[in-house]
């Protein structure tokens, strides 16, 4: 799968950025910019997505995991972070240790992958001498040279039809996680109203119990 | 009809039941309880009697012949025992055998060859035998069983009403009857088996209700004692009888009476001194017998059993079970006849046992336990007219007993319902005043056991002492015949003495009073608060509850004076006149008088027969002519034809011409020594002179005795006390029983109990002493193992642990910092190491 | 670490293999996708174990999870091309991987919630309740 020529260019670019990005997320001071530079890295991943003729794996990628899960993040950077950072600035890196270790581990990591990758990318090179080429593969349409691939009708297919099962469990692993989220961000007294308990009952309750007020969020 | 009598059990069976089970939860009413169990009995009288008249005098009558219920199906497969080995009395079927074999060989041989032989050699196999036993449960109808069920049935039937009577007002009128009704179908069985494990069973059932009945009012102490002493002695004898029917079973293979006794008339007579297998199952036997027929020396229950309702001393210790034992004798003649030695015994015994109790009868003055030791007396007789082989006569008199005793229960009863539950002939006299029907009915009785011709006793004892006077059966048999008639004399003595006590005379109840209540002793218990059970002194008898204060006494001007004399506070009296039982009570003592009467003639002797021109008259109502078949004549070594071949029988028993001594005494038994009746028979050259001679003998005899009798209890009554008082020692040793009682208790029941001691020291000191010294030897090792492990071994183990705790513990603290990131680094540095080794042998 | 990253790539610029590299440069292959993911995922892994704030350190998981599906889908790209008849398992699992990973992160911000509810802090070395 060699890419050539602006398929090339484009590769870099976006490898570039999504590196780039990823290194910035984690280096940034405020959460809010290490969420939009998450939500960069992301989308250039999408786009890699796009030139390994997974279309399909794109659209997803943005719909769901920037258009969902960072829209979540933002909101919960809203909820709690503000707070927190209005208290003054403070540390962003932990102690020094722990930071030096981390470092160390993860250049020895470095090392490792990329030496294994170009051990292993030379066991698969006598593996496969001659991969087709991507444009042996796409037969074309009437109209020239169309790059559009059938993957998305492919992965259709099969997700319906031989990963059916993963897809119910996944769609039962999301309706656990919606309960669970709703369970756990839950206030007294929404509990309290859920329960239909009295409010009087509700007072009683907590002199009682004095570990159940802290479910009461103390800031509103 | 002969294949009903299976109904004959059963339905008392049925009332006893229905009265048991159901009497007190529905609450049923006197009159039905006592119509279902008077109802039930007469049914089975009445089925009885038409059984046993189709048997002997119907179209096709079977007699002599046995009639089993098997024969028309009713036969009960009930212990199906399989393969037994029958290894006993194999010298006796050896002996038998060659008999056997020795009589075909000389049947085989044609006269020439006969007269030609010298001798014959003949052999037998002494291999050991085994048989299929297989005891059933079916009923057999011979002329034995015959005379039994009528007895048990209609006596039964006559105590029944009686008892409805007497028992009015208890509050356990449905137990009495439910055992009374038990008992009935025990005995019936008892009397109806057909093999020897039925009428074990019966044994034992009667044993049962004997129990029962005779501690009937269970809260009395006396009465309790007397119930368990009468079971306690009786299976004394059952163990006896049990080992005999053991050697019934292994020396004959079967317990069918039909099977046993086809085979045991083969087999040699043993004589005295000879002591076979036979023997030792006729001593077994006898020992049952014994027990359940109060003979020496298992005769002390009987007096005590007067503790129980009068009903049941009538009926269970006079007419029936006492009688079980005289029923076994004689349907086990054919083995005691083998015996001879066995047969002595009986007769010595039965005679010890009628001079003993007779002489212990003229002192007492219970009425009931005067009655009981007569009863004693008498079974003394049956069992000396079995000894000396005149079993028939032994069932003859065991008839006419019955209907006299029970009647004298009865009348007794009545006497004592009459004065209120007074049983102390002291306190009575002058009772034919306000008692006429009891007192004629009770004469008739008294007639009859003195043997007083016409009257039933005397036509059975007669023939007793005739009997014992000329058997060649044993020897001694006039020894027999002499304590016989003495016994007879103080029979008549004791009896004429009730009579005097008890109807003639003043009536010694108008100065002391008499009744229940009327004991000092239960007076001041009365008066203290105490109930009638707790008074201090016992007193005889049954006493079921009444109105406190009851009794018979003088009767008072007025209420005042009534208080006064007596000083009981103020509750209520009961009537002051003895008073005539309610019919339901003298209808039944009418009957039995009128059998007693009567009840005789059916047994009416040779010495007759110039009146009736037969030695036996009557045909088949006579009794030696219907029970003959059933006793096994030794000489013919076959039982006894029937009618026309009793003359042989009579002939046998005096066959010797009775001239010279030598030969008079001769027969099967051999040579048994003087024979009195042979002896008087030399002397007067004929013989019915010599029988008449001896019904002389014992009539006059029974007059000595009435004489006497009137002559201390009615004309002169201070002599009474003057020779009581000479004879001080003899008048101590009657009056305290010969103190059989008391030496028991020191021999048998306080040794006993000594050994019980001994045994239980034995095992709680030496036993459990040894099983707590290994328990405490276990518990001493685990102290020891428990201080090693303590202190040696947890001491290392915790000083090693805390060693290793204070060494480790602050590096692996310093692992746990709470510090979610650390856990995540760590996690890192577990993934790396797991690539490098997943991926190790590619790397390196 | 911005500084060590790009005084990293400067070196390989510099290095001797400048034509191969530029070679490869400019006909990327399967080896230089998984590189880039393997990169992105390293930084995550930095990102998690080094940084204070609760919320960054889900960001980085995040970048995590990117970094493997780039792999996947890479492998799935040559697979393809290679002939393989699982070829697109990786863009399947792919799929999945997102669901998970949107579940986990709906789940994970909700105990983040429920934390700062309790402790009001998003530091995590001020959580440290399991400290001995």
């Amino acid at each position: 799968m060699i890419l050539s020529g602006y398929e090339a260019l484009f590769f870099w670019i976006f490898g570039l950025a999504a590196i780039f990005a990823g290194l910035l997320t984690v280096m940034a001071r405020n959460a809010v910019h290490s969420a939009l530079f998450l939500i960069s890295s992301l989308v250039s991943v999408a786009a890699l997505f796009v030139l390994a003729r997974a279309e399909f794996i794109a659209g997803v990628q943005i719909l769901v995991y920037v258009g969902g899960v960072m829209v979540l993040f933002l909101f919960v950077i809203m909820l709690v972070n503000v707070g927190a950072e209005e208290r003054g600035r403070e540390e962003i890196f932990n102690n020094q240790r722990q930071v030096t270790a981390s470092l160390v581990f993860c250049l020895l990591l470095v090392g490792g992958v990329l030496y294994a990758v170009n051990r292993g990318y030379s066991g698969l090179q006598t593996l496969h001498p001659n991969p087709a080429s991507q444009d042996q593969l796409h037969a074309t349409s009437a109209t020239g040279s169309s790059q559009i691939t059938k993957d998305t009708e492919r992965v259709g297919g099969s997700l319906y039809r031989y990963a059916s099962l993963p897809f119910e469990i996944a769609s039962v692993l999301l309706l656990v996680a919606i309960i669970g989220s709703v369970m756990l961000a839950r206030t007294l007294r929404q509990e309290a109203s859920a329960d239909d308990v009295a409010p009087e009952v509700l007072q009683e309750e907590l002199a009682r119990d004095p570990l159940l007020a802290q479910l009461e969020p103390k800031s509103e | 009809m002969q294949k009903y009598i299976w109904l004959v059990p059963l339905l008392p069976l049925i009332g006893a039941a229905i009265n048991g089970l159901l009497g007190r939860k529905l609450r049923f009413s006197e009159t039905l309880i006592g119509g279902i169990a008077v109802g039930s009995v007469a049914l089975s009288f009445l089925i009885s009697v038409a059984a046993v008249y189709s048997y002997g005098f119907g179209g096709h009558a079977e007699w002599p012949k046995p009639y089993l219920t098997s024969q028309d199906g009713f036969s009960f497969n009930w212990i199906p025992g399989g393969a037994v080995r029958v290894n006993q009395g194999s010298e006796a079927r050896i002996q038998v055998e060659l008999q056997k074999n020795l009589e075909e060989r000389l049947a085989a041989m044609t006269p020439e060859e006969r007269s030609q032989t010298k001798g014959i050699i003949v052999g037998a196999s002494d291999s050991p035998r085994s048989a299929l036993l297989n005891i059933e449960w079916s009923y057999q109808l011979d002329p034995l069983s015959s005379i039994f069920m009528l007895i048990v049935t209609g006596v039964g039937l006559c105590i029944f009403v009686f008892a409805t009577g007497y028992m009015h007002g208890e509050a356990g009128f449905y137990r009495f009857f439910a055992y009374m009704g038990l008992f009935m179908f025990a005995m019936l069985v008892l009397v109806m088996g057909s093999n020897f494990v039925m009428i074990f069973v019966g044994w034992e059932g009667v044993g049962l209700c004997s129990y029962l009945l005779i501690g009937y009012y269970f809260d009395r102490q006396e009465a309790a004692n007397a119930s368990r002493k009468a079971f306690i002695t009786n299976r004394i004898g059952d163990f006896g009888f049990a080992l005999a029917i053991f050697g019934v079973i292994a020396t004959f293979g079967s317990a069918q009476y039909t099977d046993v006794f086809n085979q045991a008339k083969a087999y040699p007579i043993e004589l005295l001194g000879q002591w076979g297998i036979l023997s030792w199952i006729a001593l077994g036997l006898f020992v049952g017998a014994c027990g359940k027929s109060a003979q020496l020396p298992l005769h002390v229950w009987l007096p005590d059993a007067m503790a129980g309702p009068t009903p049941v001393s009538a009926l269970i210790h006079a007419a029936t079970m006492v009688t079980a034992g005289l029923y076994m004798v004689t349907r086990t003649n054919v083995i005691f006849q083998h015996s001879q030695t066995m047969l002595l015994v009986v007769a010595l015994i039965g005679a010890a046992t009628a001079i003993f109790a007779a002489t212990i009868g003229i002192t007492q003055n219970d009425i009931k336990k005067v009655l009981a030791y007569s009863t004693v007396s008498q079974l003394g007789f049956m069992f000396m007219a079995c000894g000396v082989g005149a079993f028939v006569i032994g069932i003859f008199h065991v008839m006419t007993h019955a209907f006299f005793k029970a009647l004298m229960f009865l009348g007794a009863g009545s006497v004592i319902h009459g004065m209120h539950h007074e049983q102390d002939m002291r306190r009575m006299g002058g009772l034919k005043r306000y008692m006429p029907y009891t007192y004629w009915t009770f004469m008739a009785g008294w007639l009859a056991i003195c043997g007083i011709i016409p009257f039933s006793g005397f036509w059975s004892k007669d023939e007793i002492l005739w009997n014992a006077a000329s058997t060649t059966h044993i020897p001694l048999g006039w020894i027999v015949w002499a304590i016989g008639t003495i016994a007879a004399t103080c029979t008549a003595f004791y009896m004429t003495r009730l009579m005097a006590m008890t109807f003639w005379g003043t009536e010694r109840f108008l100065e002391a009073p008499a009744g229940g209540e009327a004991d000092e002793a239960h007076a001041a218990a009365y008066d203290k608060g105490l109930t009638q059970h707790d008074a201090l002194r016992p007193s005889a008898g049954d006493r079921p509850r009444h109105e406190p204060g009851e009794h018979v006494g003088p009767v008072h001007e007025d209420v005042e004076d009534h208080l006064a004399t007596h000083g009981h506070g103020g509750h209520a009296h009961g009537a002051h006149r003895p008073h005539e039982s309610p019919p339901s009570m003298w209808v039944p003592l009418a009957v039995l008088a009128v059998l007693a009467v009567i009840g005789g003639f059916v047994g009416i002797g040779p010495a007759f027969r110039t009146v009736t021109r037969s030695e036996h008259p009557g045909g088949r109502l006579n009794i030696v002519t219907w029970l003959n078949p059933v006793i096994w004549n030794p000489s013919t070594r076959e039982f006894n034809a029937a009618e026309g071949a009793h003359e042989a029988v009579v002939e046998t028993e005096h066959a010797a011409p009775p001239t010279e001594g030598a030969e008079a005494g001769a027969s099967v038994y051999g040579h048994t020594g003087f024979n009195l009746a042979h002896s008087v028979e030399a002397a007067t050259h004929s013989e019915l002179a010599t029988e008449w001679i001896f019904i002389v003998i014992s009539l006059v005899v029974a007059g000595i005795g009435m004489l006497l009798g009137g002559l201390f209890y009615v004309w002169r009554p201070q002599l009474a006390a003057i020779w009581a008082q000479r004879l001080r020692p003899l008048y101590a040793a009657s009056y305290n029983k010969y103190w059989v009682d008391e030496f028991y208790g020191w021999a048998v029941t306080r040794r006993t109990m000594d050994v019980a001691r001994a045994v239980y020291a034995f095992d709680s000191r030496i036993v459990d002493g040894i099983v707590n010294g290994l328990a405490g030897l276990s518990r001493l090792f685990s102290r020891i193992v428990g201080g090693v492990d303590k202190y040696f071994v947890d001491g290392i183990v915790n000083t090693v642990a805390a060693f290793i705790m204070r060494l480790m513990s602050p590096l692996f603290r310093a692992a746990q910092t709470g510090f979610t990131q650390n856990y995540a680094l760590v996690m890192v540095l577990g993934l790396m190491a797991a690539v490098v080794i997943f991926f190790a042998r590619d790397i390196f | 670490m911005l500084n060590f990253t790009l005084a990293f790539l400067l070196q390989q610029v510099e290095d001797d293999r400048f034509a191969q590299m530029r070679h490869a440069a400019a006909n990327p292959d399967l080896s230089k996708f998984l590189v880039i993911g393997a990169l992105l995922f390293i930084i995550g892994v930095a990102g998690v174990l080094t940084r204070r704030n609760i919320i960054v350190i889900f960001m980085s998981i995040e970048l995590i999870l990117n970094a493997a599906n780039l792999n996947f889908i890479a492998f799935s790209r040559y697979l393809r091309e290679t002939g393989s008849a699982n070829a697109l398992a990786g863009q399947i699992f792919t799929v999945f991987i997102i669901v998970v990973a949107a579940a986990e992160a709906a789940i994970g911000l909700g105990i983040v919630i429920a934390l700062y509810r309790n402790k009001e802090t998003i530091w995590v070395d001020e959580i440290d309740l399991l400290k001995w």
